[in-house]
């Protein structure tokens, strides 16, 4: 539709000014921000004292062979890698298996929801007491079923998964509820269609529900790759990084690079790969999940 | 109709720039303090109070109760005697303190005055983000009533940047009934005969009883990082007659990674692996509730246990004896001190404020208050209880064996690598020199810059 009267005009206008406020709020606390940061990482920046220095990409290149800063970004990587095929799944099973409405699925998706709502604050101390080897709700239950004690806390070949435990049963019911929008879209006309011509179960999942589920499927992975990509809070919260770095994430290297060393300018330029990496992974998923499936 | 809408989106338009404007205007002023703020009030507040030059002094400390409540009172006093200074205290949580002071610096909106751990001084002073109290100190601070150790910990080239509310030690604590359910013989309480390394392993193996959840010893505040662990950590080395830095802070290899240095990482490491006496994870309060024979702590824990477990008293259930020596006696120094940023528009007042809570008279309130470690000899000398069982420990330690944790601005580098040090020896079991080696690297490097 084309727009030439003086009525089109008023309401190009009017739309340039619905979107100022936002624009406006983005430029201010994101790119301004964010621009500055991008100056600070080309500085050796003291925390504390303004007053920097300009060494131009030292700190990417010293970052680019710092072993803690390549190994937090293993661990961040070790992370996503268990973390989005497994809540993904975990989360599309909880999805299929309530997605038609009754009282008893209205039970289950508050059940599965209600994790999402707890503050993640939260979710970590009380994560971080069940944990615990001696006296924690986890080692008692395994105790009863007479599997050995699990030290998510202090062994440095578990901590990582006692993280990941923390993280899928964080999200898995958000994105629980996704799907369940995704799988209601679905029309339900295709599966008669199928069933007349005498698909199986599986058959229907494979060729009708996933195809037709792929751009909710795109939008769940980037965003959990995103948000396992800078897992930080629980990692905060439950062990502090530790034991021995074992769960030393990304994001948390720079957080103790920047605030507790003080290397601020070293800390933004880490900060600032990891932004280039978390970019190039989301447009490349982009690419890979591009689907030409309609309905 | 379409006049209407259009003022009707003005007038929205309108509501989102007021709200996102008043948005940023709280953030400009700076943080919650924004309307009383000491260092804006100052100059523009003079003319809307009565009496002329009233100052506030803002002042940011950790939190830990007693110590809180007894500046409540000090504050209190202060004021009554300075009618003209205000102190505002805010409390901070230990964990997020170091973050929010470095913030507010970074900011330019820090407080008045800040508590400063002995360590991180020599970064902040590197910095100039607090101020040389020298002048303060000739004029009206008693400096040679400081005890030697603690001023030399709070000078940075020739220059001393804190006042010490306090020093501190540590000591052996062990559970008396473990001890004797096991037979075994009580150290002594004097301050010249600790026990050996060898002495307090034999003891925690025949304590140590992983079945029925008891265990020997948590040697150093568990494997975590923090400066606290690292304060406990770092005597090990010192005993076996290592060194973290060179003694002028510029060299780390041939120090760190001494063979002396080496064997005591080594020992540390035996006590997770070898003889399993240390338990990876320890259990809260372990120690308190029977779980634990040995640990290190300092003399605040005395009236910290006695607040949270009053049936768990001192002289029945548990005792104090002189921290373990090896090759030599060394126990660690330094705590928490006052500092006055480089942001404070009233540095006269809060020296005043200083020197109140850390002067001789307000010394001796501190101890009688916090039983901390007295920093200043007047107040060793004053009180008879600080002769007597069981500070007399920590008192004779500090003046005979106290070695000062080094000043260098490289400190939070230093500190995070040797918690990961320990922590990679303890908990991962990794090679001694392999794990030497990579402290060492990360640490060099951090010296490289103020060499």
């Amino acid at each position: 539709m084309k727009m030439n009267s003086a009525f089109g005009k008023q309401e190009e206008r009017a739309a340039w000014l619905f979107v100022l406020p936002a624009a406006i709020s983005l430029a201010l606390f994101t790119f301004y921000p964010m621009l500055n940061a991008l100056t600070i990482s080309f500085k050796e920046y003291s925390l504390i004292n303004p007053e920097a220095v300009f060494v131009g990409l030292a700190n990417y290149s010293g970052l680019l062979s710092d072993p803690k800063f390549i190994n937090s970004l293993l661990h961040s990587f070790h992370f996503a890698l268990v973390v989005i095929p497994v809540q993904t799944a975990l989360a599309l099973g909880l999805a299929l298996l309530i997605y038609r409405s009754s009282w008893v699925t209205g039970l289950f998706r508050t059940i599965y929801f209600m994790p999402v709502v707890i503050a993640i604050g939260v979710a970590s101390t009380l994560f971080k007491l069940i944990y615990n080897q001696d006296y924690g709700l986890l080692n008692s239950l395994l105790g009863f079923f007479g599997a050995g004690p699990v030290s998510f806390l202090s062994d440095p070949n578990l901590a990582l998964y006692g993280i990941m435990l923390l993280g899928v049963w964080k999200s898995a019911g958000f994105f629980m509820i996704i799907f369940v929008a995704g799988l209601n879209g679905i029309p339900n006309d295709l599966y008669e269609a199928a069933e007349v011509d005498g698909a199986t179960r599986a058959q229907k999942f494979v060729k009708i529900t996933l195809p037709l589920l792929r751009r909710t499927l795109t939008f769940v992975i980037i965003i959990t790759t995103m948000d396992a990509l800078k897992i930080f809070v629980p990692v905060a919260l439950v062990t502090g990084g530790g034991p021995a770095d074992s769960t030393t994430t990304a994001v948390y290297y720079i957080y103790k690079i920047a605030f507790q060393q003080m290397e601020m300018g070293y800390g933004t330029a880490a900060a600032f790969i990891l932004f280039v990496i978390v970019m190039c992974i989301s447009i490349v998923q982009l690419r890979l999940l591009r689907t030409d499936v309609e309905y | 109709m379409l006049r209407l809408r259009k003022m009707m989106i003005v007038l929205l338009i309108a509501c989102f720039g007021i709200a996102l404007l008043s948005a940023c205007s709280t953030k400009g002023s700076g943080g919650e303090n924004a309307g009383a703020g000491g260092a804006s009030q100052g100059t523009s507040a003079e003319p809307n109070k009565g009496d002329g030059k009233k100052v506030e002094i803002r002042y940011w400390r950790h939190d830990f109760a007693p110590e809180v409540q007894a500046l409540q009172k000090m504050i209190q006093s202060f004021e009554a005697a300075n009618p003209n200074i205000t102190v505002k205290m805010e409390v901070i949580p230990y964990g997020d303190y170091e973050t929010k002071i470095r913030t507010a610096l970074a900011a330019g909106n820090a407080p008045d005055v800040i508590g400063l751990d002995g360590p991180t001084l020599a970064a902040y002073a590197h910095q100039g983000a607090v101020i040389p109290l020298d002048a303060y100190f000739e004029a009206d601070g008693n400096k040679e009533d400081i005890a030697a150790p603690v001023l030399a910990s709070l000078t940075y080239k020739d220059q001393i940047y804190a006042a010490p509310l306090n020093d501190a030690s540590i000591g052996m604590f062990y559970n008396k009934k473990l001890f004797e359910k096991n037979d075994i013989e009580l150290p002594s309480k004097d301050p010249n005969q600790a026990w050996t390394w060898e002495q307090v392993l034999q003891a925690a193996q025949k304590i140590n009883d992983p079945a029925n959840k008891v265990y020997g010893i948590d040697p150093g505040w568990g494997l975590g990082e923090g400066e606290g662990s690292t304060f406990v950590k770092l005597p090990f080395i010192w005993q076996a007659g290592g060194e973290i830095l060179s003694p002028d802070g510029n060299e780390v290899k041939g120090y760190l990674d001494s063979p002396e240095s080496k064997r005591a990482l080594s020992f540390f490491s035996s006590l997770y692996n070898e003889y399993k006496v240390a338990p990876k994870e320890i259990p809260p309060e372990a120690f308190e509730t029977g779980k634990l024979g040995i640990v290190v702590n300092g003399p605040w824990a005395i009236s910290g246990f006695a607040t949270s477990h009053p049936d768990f008293k001192l002289g029945e259930d548990w005792d104090i004896a002189p921290l373990w020596k090896d090759a030599k006696q060394v126990t660690p120094n330094g705590s928490w001190n006052m500092a006055i940023t480089k942001d404070s528009k009233q540095p006269d007042a809060a020296w005043k404020f200083v020197n109140w809570v850390t002067g001789i008279e307000g010394a001796k309130f501190w101890y009688q208050e916090t039983k901390n470690l007295p920093a200043r000899l007047s107040t060793a000398s004053a009180i008879p209880e600080l002769t007597e069982y069981p500070m007399n420990i920590f008192v004779e330690q500090s003046s005979k064996f106290a070695h000062p944790r080094p000043v260098t601005p490289a400190y939070p580098v230093i500190t995070t690598a040797i918690s990961k040090l320990f922590a990679d020896l303890g908990v991962s079991g990794r090679n001694v020199d392999e794990a030497v080696a990579e402290a060492v690297t990360a640490i060099d490097k951090a010296l490289e810059k103020y060499r």
